[in-house]
């Protein structure tokens, strides 16, 4: 009795619902605190650094928008502009045709297919790091792989400087951003055709669908929510993407392949946080938009 | 049945205890990230050392300052940080205070953060260590004094000069004619274009967004071109003099005398050239003699150093200097003023110049074993102690010079003429407006 009689004794004042609301939160908040303590604090205060002087040991003033309308007044951050523009639409154009194509091809039921497979993946198995130094090697004017290939099979006698010259440099480091990238591509849009149904197919060939038709109108129409994720993610992580410029041409030559990690890197050695930071936020409102919609558009697919 | 309801206390765990337990370890964390009295943690003193190509030069400071600490009671941490990234490790320690109570850095570095107020003075330490040792050279002297500056005097201890060698490979030059170094940089085009047959190009100079490439500010000052007023204020790169520097530079490229990528190069770009001996010349500060004579003594035979070439201006061999400095907020000051004291006497300092890539920096040191002559690099780094000129001499030494070269101006203004073709007007116009936009900001 004296059991049932504590257990029914009302101890608090507030309702179950809100007890239960009140735990929920209790459990979520470390939770929370962490994405303030380590996303939020940190984004707002690079936007507040961007707006001062601050160097290193500073705190810095504010300074209004003189970090931006100085970054705006040289030819290398418009050339940035350019570049990552350049480098994110022509390697998310050839990643796709080529991560589209291998995924296609490896639909199929091929002898050896698995291997293939995982052979595709390698190059995004492989660190970044090493990656892209040893594509550096294979660049390298004298003893570098591809000039060697060219010589010695005679399609060409000289050499070429493919990271030091200004018509040959982003388009090396496009292939190389390329390679690197394709297999996350490869792997989505496999996943994707995996995912259509035979009956759709059957339905075509019933309906008189040649392949084309069938490609064009059933397959496409199917992978295309994939692959336009894939392309936004794709976009974010290029136009974020440091180490494929930094390791193969450092935004040179001039600033032939400058983007704007490495322009934020080089605010940096140059000691003033709050110019590095600057070139961070102009990246901000592009990357925001693209951060909005790839996630609205993969949480449309998951409801 | 009272002690029922013990009994039928919950003993796993309960929202209560859960929400108990949470705010116990926010509180416990909140508490332990208060830093406790110094008195409580012991004598202990961090030091953060710069990574340098020897490795037997880290391991000899790492262990002469454990050692010391042991014989002194003094629990020490060393450090070692790659130089090229101790400006943002220092960037990220003073952001959270969390400096070591000493390091060592470059006179740059040391500038900035001594405008910052997070050195101690250490002029009585430098005092004593010159006078004990005959003086100290008027290169390093000068260089380190920040009295212009505003701020304090004297607050780093110097340890070593480095700057630029000519390194040249004797064994093709010679056969070709020439025996002595170059004195001008004409005469360098020339020399270098004797040898300059594939795989061997006669300049290994980098023209890329590297800090090597800043050997073309001397090389256009030499040429009397300078990159502001002596007031340090009015940019005044497009001159004459700037064009006579791009005329010679121009030349050289259009000889194909540079070696292929060097638009491109990072920091270790010129070594490899050298080391695989893709190159004739370079400039280099001694890492890649050091690397040669370990490596390839018989690439190390072959080679021989001497002063950078002049210009119509004379020579500019600007020398940078490292420093040791003590944090203001460092508990333990005196502490780190004895191991300073400990580092510079001249037993430890001749086995580190043996195994290091520096000049001497005290008018004794020059008598000391690793200054006899036998290692050629070392003597090398002796002259450019002794005659090198002070750091962004003819210009003045400040901050926005500092910024110019982190941004690679002038390397970038070469590369605007080599690679894009831009001519020499269009060029130094861009360059110029972006040196004054750059000087503006101090």
């Amino acid at each position: 009795m004296t059991i049932a009689t504590q257990n029914s004794a009302p101890r608090r004042r507030f309702g179950g619902g809100f007890k239960l609301k009140l735990f929920a939160y209790a459990l979520v908040a470390p939770v929370v605190l962490l994405i303030l303590g380590l996303v939020a604090y940190p984004f707002l205060f690079a936007i507040w650094v961007s707006f001062t002087d601050m160097v290193i040991g500073s705190t810095g003033n504010f300074i209004g928008f003189k970090n931006f309308e100085y970054l705006a007044g040289t030819a290398t951050f418009w050339a940035a502009i350019r570049n990552t523009i350049t480098i994110v639409l022509v390697s998310d154009v050839l990643k796709l045709l080529i991560g589209l194509g291998l995924a296609l091809l490896v639909h199929q039921n091929l002898p050896g297919r698995g291997i293939f497979r995982s052979f595709l993946m390698l190059p995004w198995a492989m660190p970044a790091f090493v990656a892209f130094l040893t594509w550096r090697v294979l660049y390298q004017p004298i003893g570098g792989g591809i000039n060697l290939i060219l010589n010695q099979t005679g399609l060409y006698a000289g050499t070429v400087d493919w990271l030091g010259t200004r018509n040959t440099a982003m388009a090396s480091v496009i292939i190389a951003s390329v390679w690197r990238g394709f297999p996350f591509w490869f792997i989505s849009i496999l996943a994707a055709l995996q995912s259509v149904p035979k009956e759709l197919y059957e339905a075509a060939i019933v309906d008189g669908a040649n392949t084309w038709q069938r490609f064009w109108n059933v397959t496409i129409p199917s992978i295309l929510p994939v692959i336009i994720v894939t392309t936004l993610l794709s976009s974010i992580w290029t136009a974020n993407g440091f180490e494929h410029v930094w390791l193969l041409t450092a935004g040179g030559p001039s600033d032939a392949t400058m983007v704007f990690p490495v322009l934020a890197f080089f605010g940096m050695q140059t000691q003033r946080i709050g110019e590095a930071a600057a070139v961070s936020v102009y990246m901000l409102p592009v990357l925001a938009i693209l951060v909005i919609f790839a996630t609205s558009l993969m949480m449309r697919r998951e409801e | 049945m009272t002690k029922s309801s013990d009994t039928q206390k919950p003993t796993g765990w309960s929202r209560r205890r859960v929400l108990k337990t949470a705010a116990s370890g926010l509180a416990l964390a909140a508490a332990s990230s208060f830093p406790m009295p110094a008195i409580a943690q012991g004598k202990k003193l961090t030091y953060w050392g710069g990574l340098i190509f020897s490795d037997d030069a880290n391991k000899l400071l790492t262990d002469t300052i454990n050692a010391w600490g042991a014989a002194n009671g003094v629990a020490t941490e060393v450090v070692m940080i790659n130089q090229n990234e101790t400006t943002q490790k220092v960037s990220a320690a003073v952001s959270s205070n969390t400096m070591p109570d000493a390091l060592d850095m470059g006179l740059g570095l040391a500038r900035l953060l001594a405008r910052q107020s997070q050195f101690s003075d250490v002029g009585d330490l430098y005092k004593k260590i010159g006078d004990a040792q005959g003086g100290w050279f008027s290169g390093p002297d000068t260089a380190t004094d920040l009295t212009a500056d505003g701020g304090i005097a004297r607050v780093g201890i110097p340890f070593g000069v480095n700057g630029n060698l000519l390194l040249r490979r004797k064994d093709l030059l010679e056969p070709a004619g020439f025996t002595e170094a170059p004195k001008t940089w004409d005469e360098l085009v020339t020399q270098a274009e004797a040898i300059n047959k594939a795989p061997v190009s006669g300049l290994g100079l980098a023209l890329s967004n590297v800090g090597d490439a800043n050997l073309q500010v001397a090389v256009l000052q030499s040429f009397g071109g300078r990159i502001a007023d002596d007031a340090g204020k009015k940019v005044t790169i497009d001159s004459p003099e700037t064009r006579l520097w791009l005329t010679w530079l121009k030349n050289a490229w259009d000889k194909g005398l540079f070696s292929p990528g060097n638009t491109t190069w990072d920091g270790a770009g010129d070594n490899q050239a050298y080391l695989s001996g893709q190159a004739g010349f370079i400039a280099n500060t001694g890492s890649v003699g050091i690397a040669a004579r370990k490596d390839d003594p018989e690439l190390f035979e072959a080679s021989a150093f001497s002063p950078l070439p002049g210009g119509p201006k004379g020579i500019i061999s600007p020398i940078d200097v490292q420093v040791r400095a003590i944090t203001k907020a460092s508990p333990v000051q005196d502490e780190a003023k004895a191991l300073l004291e400990h580092l510079s006497s001249p037993e430890y300092m001749n086995a580190y110049f043996n195994v290091a890539i520096y000049g001497p920096v005290l008018a004794n040191q020059e008598k000391l074993q690793a200054f006899d002559g036998t290692n050629t690099i070392l003597v090398g780094l002796l002259g450019l102690a002794k005659n090198g000129t002070a750091p962004a001499y003819p210009d003045v030494n400040n901050a926005a010079f500092a910024d110019l070269g982190s941004n690679f101006l002038i390397p970038k203004l070469a590369q605007r003429v080599v690679v894009d073709g831009w001519d020499f007007d269009k060029a130094i116009a861009e360059a110029q407006t972006q040196g004054q936009a750059i000087y503006d900001k101090y």
